[in-house]
């Protein structure tokens, strides 16, 4: 867990998960957990806690719970742009987002 | 006024949001319950999405909605003879960027209550269409537009705002569609009507 970097959202984990989203776009708990390197009830509940607030909202894809920042959120630009502010200096969150393959690949074609 | 399995969207709002007044709780009804209500039920929804315009605690809600039979389960208060639940988003009320929302008053037999207005409620339906891509809120808004007079300036501002002219564009045209197939229907019956005569 990152001790040192200031946490505007409240708890360390709320604002880490907002971070994560920012570059993602969309994401499911277990992802952001391995990203993050946080554990995942803490970064569900973390999700729970923003969507309570409207920060961030949930769709079920199968038995996936995908999360993005929610477009419907009153201050959603402004939001967006002050997340995106923060994730500069944070080369190691980029550089760990930057390592998953997010392009498709074809079903059943070998690694 | 007692809640029971038959009692309507309509009647199980007004009863919470008189228990609400009664507490000092001001509260808007917002959300698909506003859809529900401007579509005649056409479109069901079973949470009844409270926002809070006004000071209020924990303990507030729980008496308020206790005196009338709901009690907390996690986030959301139930009732055991009634399927609609109440929720309370986290405001302000806002559709899309636009926080500038006037409620409108509804009066029933059972008490008054506020409530977004038919063109907020659209507008609320289009929101989800133009953010999440759900048809089934294009639909809804339709259906809305369908059943009351909305302030369309004000709709083709907003979405334009909301980088959505072009949805909108879908939405006017899903409209046509709707009064096209209405129409068609009438002639129909009228038709057939004329036939048996």
């Amino acid at each position: 867990m990152v001790v040192n970097s200031s946490s505007p959202f409240g708890a360390q984990t709320r604002t880490r998960v907002l971070l994560a989203l920012t570059l993602l776009g969309d994401s499911y708990p277990r992802e952001l957990s391995r990203v993050l390197q946080l554990p995942l009830s803490g970064v569900q509940r973390a999700l729970q806690s923003l969507e309570r607030d409207g920060l961030v909202a949930g769709r079920s894809a199968g038995r996936t719970r995908l999360f993005r920042l929610e477009p419907r959120y009153f201050a959603f630009e402004a939001l967006q742009a002050f997340l995106r502010r923060l994730t500069e200096p944070e080369s190691e969150l980029r550089t760990r987002v930057t390592t998953l393959r997010r392009r498709p690949r074809r079903t059943r074609k070998p690694l | 006024m007692t809640l029971t399995e038959r009692s309507t969207l309509g009647t199980v709002v007004a009863v919470v949001s008189a228990a609400l007044r009664r507490h000092r709780v001001p509260a808007v009804l917002t959300g698909g319950a506003c859809a529900s209500l401007y579509t005649d039920g056409r479109y069901m929804s079973a949470d009844m999405d409270f926002i809070l315009i006004g000071p209020a605690t924990q303990a507030g809600l729980d008496a308020a909605l206790g005196s009338i039979g709901f009690g907390r389960r996690g986030d959301r208060y139930v009732h055991a003879r009634t399927r609609f639940y109440v929720e309370f988003p986290r405001g302000p009320i806002a559709i899309g960027g636009d926080y500038r929302v006037a409620p409108v008053e509804r009066r029933t037999r059972f008490g008054r209550f506020l409530l977004l207005s038919p063109t907020d409620a659209c507008r609320d339906r289009l929101a989800a269409f133009y953010h999440w891509n759900d048809r089934q809120s294009l639909e809804v808004a339709v259906a809305i537009a369908r059943r009351h007079r909305l302030r369309m300036d004000g709709i083709r501002r907003w979405s334009v705002a909301e980088r959505s002219a072009d949805r909108f564009a879908e939405f006017l045209q899903e409209l046509r569609r709707a009064g096209t197939r209405r129409a068609r229907r009438g002639r129909a019956l009228g038709a057939r009507a004329g036939l048996r005569s």
